[in-house]
């Protein structure tokens, strides 16, 4: 295919499609190893998910850990790594991955003025289950961002994202009580910070690295300019994109490369369900990820590879009536089943998985009943007691809130509950006792809730035995039902090889095309998922594709 | 407690914004956000609004009751949350322009202003610019001759969050505040002098 236009609206070396931590540390490098570049985004804002997310970074070993003392070795974070992959990873990708990470974290600190900071007291997902796993230091994030230095791009940037508390850095929010306490914490500062543009967490990294791309180097940006096609000459090689901007074909020509940075599919419902084997599907992205990966990679050959969908980061949680970002309904994940005095439960009413692990729940919630041909715990529904509403909030509704019947159903008993809810009341009433008297212990025999650290720390209530436990014995009880809310982390994408080349149904690299972030296939890592390893990709890959199409891999 | 004043002017006479202004169906749907309202009596009423928050996007239902209903220059309002821990209160202004100051937009002083907000203030003043056909001093003295009997409309909007979150809430409300009153009251005049075949 062929497709070049009689005249190009823009020439240059390197194109990012997509202004996310992938797009955007690939045109920092290229644009420092020499190259012109262009990075064109479809939302109003440069930033990608990667702006709209937590920002955490997750890099065994890291230099700024090293600097706090904390101890960790390259050799126990490919162990974990390893571990989470469960065999499903590519050895050659992974090695890359793994030799590369540290070199480009330290690169973007150096020459981009990237503010990292190693996140002290967040445990890896697996520790103390996993010898390699550490309890500190492997997660980095940034330090605050001023949002005034961004000029002209800091009204087209997220300040905030309605997932994680805006302004905050990790260790206050650990100082105030945590997630779960959020009821506590010192929103005077909060205010403050929100009022003077302090960015922390994901929209405050992805600002570093879009301050570091447009403003400090003036690299070229345009938004709501969504890339519609790859260009090709003869020979398949990719030497431009189509894009629209102004509602008009805009062409441009790409010496050097182009990058697919544009993450997955999460707004493709169909896409997303038919390679994911999901009934059902939401998002808590905004409404920009469209599956154009595998549209514009397939359109020139490329193959698409997959991880099994199992354990990836998925979530399930809800929509607030109401509730939209640039239009489109808002999906929070519920982190509400890992605090005390909440389960989940399916339509029998039986509890089936350690609710404050998501990487527990996911493959539970995917199992399949061949006998019913049915998955049996799907819709979970979560259901928690008036000791939970008296100190915790639902989503954005805090403790003493009414909370709308659209969402959340309320009863004076849980048998009554469950009728409402259609769940076996029997069901739930033995659930619920059995809970609670092993919770009462600060136990849960069933499924260990409460034995990962990462669970403590992200959701717990440290007033308790168990942070993670405790009983629903005061009425009345509510419920709520739950759907699939995915983060934009999918198991099928583009295939890449170690250089971050998109491979050719045919086998060989499709010259001129890159993939990286989520529109890479997760051959890298494989089965697993550990928060943060999503944006470490991405820069990572980021990296070695603009080397390598600048020839200095 | 973000706080909001806006004021814009008009050759209409005062009582034709009145007669307007004093029926809430007439203007219902100009509020920023309007998704729907429900009248329980000539005082009270409750609310549907679409507003932003930060990043995204909310439906804030409100139950407003008339405090004052002092015609044809005062009208007061309390409103309060129901699904938001939320307060305030509000009024309609209405005088005739000679004995005020030039119309324009006053942001009372908040304590933490942010840029948005300044910006927003910028973008306020120009827009009230532009409907009074120049700057606001001479869009004064120019049509405002002797006789000329303008009218000035001044919506003055308090919001004050509730809960423990309040501050925060706060911070990201104030932005959005001072446009929705200068929408609102801008938009009523605009209707008005649409009914009545006046420019300003
Ligand atoms: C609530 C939440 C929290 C998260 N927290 C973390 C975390 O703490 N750590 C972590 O590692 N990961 C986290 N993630 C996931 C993480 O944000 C993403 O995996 C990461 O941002 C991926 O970066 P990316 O480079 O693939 O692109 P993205 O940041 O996803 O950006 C892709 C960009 O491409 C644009 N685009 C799409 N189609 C086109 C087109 N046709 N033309 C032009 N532009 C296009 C989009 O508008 C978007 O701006 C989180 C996700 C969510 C939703």
């Amino acid at each position: 295919m062929a497709n070049a236009p009689a005249r190009w609206d823009l020439d240059i070396d390197w194109v990012s499609i997509g202004s996310g931590l992938g797009g955007v540390c690939s045109a920092i490098v290229a644009h420092d190893l020499g190259a012109k570049c262009v990075i064109l985004d479809k939302s109003p804002r440069l930033g990608g998910l990667s702006g709209f997310g937590g920002g955490e970074v997750f890099v065994p070993n890291n230099y700024k850990m090293r600097e706090l003392g904390i101890e960790d070795s390259d050799e126990s974070g490919r162990e974990y790594l390893d571990f989470l992959s469960a065999g499903f990873r590519d050895q050659d990708l992974f090695d890359k991955l793994l030799a590369t990470c540290n070199e480009a974290i330290e690169y973007f600190g150096r020459e981009a003025g990237i503010e990292w900071i190693a996140i002290e007291g967040l445990p890896d997902y697996y520790h103390p289950k996993v010898k390699s796993a550490r309890a500190s230091g492997r997660y980095m994030t940034v330090d605050l961002f001023d949002g005034s230095t961004l000029g002209e791009w800091q009204g087209k940037t997220y300040a905030m994202t309605p997932h994680v508390p805006p302004g905050a850095l990790h260790k206050e929010m650990y100082a105030w009580g945590g997630l779960a306490k959020v009821t506590t914490w010192d929103y005077e500062l909060v205010g403050q910070r929100v009022a003077e543009d302090k960015r922390a967490m994901g929209p405050g990294l992805m600002a570093y690295f879009v301050k570091a791309a447009v403003v400090d180097r003036n690299i070229l940006a345009y938004v709501d300019t969504p890339v519609r096609e790859l260009i090709t000459d003869d020979g398949g090689a990719v030497i431009g994109v189509r894009a629209e901007k102004d509602g008009q074909d805009f062409f441009v020509k790409a010496d050097k490369g182009v990058v697919i940075a544009v993450g997955g599919y999460d707004h493709n419902r169909e896409m997303a369900c038919q390679y994911e084997s999901m009934p059902d599907w939401n998002s808590a992205a905004p409404p920009y990820f469209d599956g154009d990966n595998i549209v514009m990679g397939t359109e020139v050959g490329a193959a698409i590879a997959a991880v099994p969908p199992n354990n990836l980061a998925m979530f399930y949680g809800y929509n607030i009536p109401g509730e939209e970002t640039d239009g489109s309904p808002l999906y929070r994940a519920s982190w509400e089943c890992g605090v005390p005095h909440a389960i989940w439960v399916n339509k029998k009413g039986e509890r089936f998985c350690d609710e404050a692990s998501y990487k527990d729940y996911q493959p539970r919630l995917r199992q399949w009943d061949g006998q019913t041909q049915t998955m049996p715990n799907l819709p979970p529904t979560l259901i928690f007691d008036q000791n939970y509403r008296d100190r915790y909030p639902l989503g954005s509704f805090m403790p003493g809130q009414e909370i709308p019947e659209e969402l959340c159903v309320k009863a004076d008993s849980l048998r009554e509950l469950a009728e409402k809810l259609d769940i076996d009341p029997e069901g739930l009433e033995k659930s619920v006792k059995r809970f609670n008297e092993n919770a009462r212990k600060g136990e849960d025999p069933d499924f260990d809730r409460g034995s990962f650290s990462w669970s403590q720390r992200l959701v717990g209530d440290f007033d308790y035995p168990n942070p993670n436990l405790g009983p629903l014995d005061k009425a009345p009880y509510y419920g709520v039902k739950l759907v699939p809310v995915s983060v934009g982390i999918n198991s099928h994408g583009l295939k890449t090889d170690v250089h971050a080349h998109v491979v050719h149904v045919r086998g060989q690299a499709i010259s001129g095309l890159y993939a990286v972030g989520n529109s890479a296939a997760l051959r890298d890592l494989g089965a697993g998922y550990q928060s943060g390893t999503s944006n470490m990709r991405a820069i990572t890959w980021g990296y070695i594709a603009a080397r390598h199409a600048m020839g200095k891999d | 407690m973000a706080v909001a004043e806006y004021s814009t002017s008009t050759k209409l006479p005062i009582e034709t914004i009145w007669n307007f202004v004093k029926e809430m169906d007439n203007w219902a749907d100009l509020v920023t956000g309007y998704q729907s309202h429900e009248k329980q009596s000539d005082e009270d009423s409750t609310w549907v609004l679409k507003g932003d928050l930060g990043p995204m996007s909310r439906m804030l239902k409100l139950q407003v009751h008339i405090t004052e209903w002092n015609g044809p220059t005062r009208v007061t309002f309390e409103l309060k949350g129901i699904n938001e821990l939320m307060d305030g209160h509000g009024t309609f202004e209405m005088s005739s322009y000679e004995e005020e100051s030039e119309p324009g937009v006053h942001v009372a002083p908040a304590e933490r202003k942010n840029f948005i907000l300044r910006l927003l203030e910028a973008i306020a003043r120009f827009f009230v610019r532009l409907l009074s056909g120049g700057a606001p001093e001479r869009a004064a003295s120019a049509d405002a001759g002797p006789g000329a009997g303008m009218a000035k409309l001044t919506f003055k909007l308090e919001l004050k969050p509730g809960g423990p979150m309040a501050p925060m809430i706060d911070s990201l409300i104030k932005p959005v505040i001072l446009p929705a009153a200068e929408q609102l009251a801008g938009n009523i005049m605009a209707r008005l002098e649409e009914l009545h075949g006046t420019e300003r």
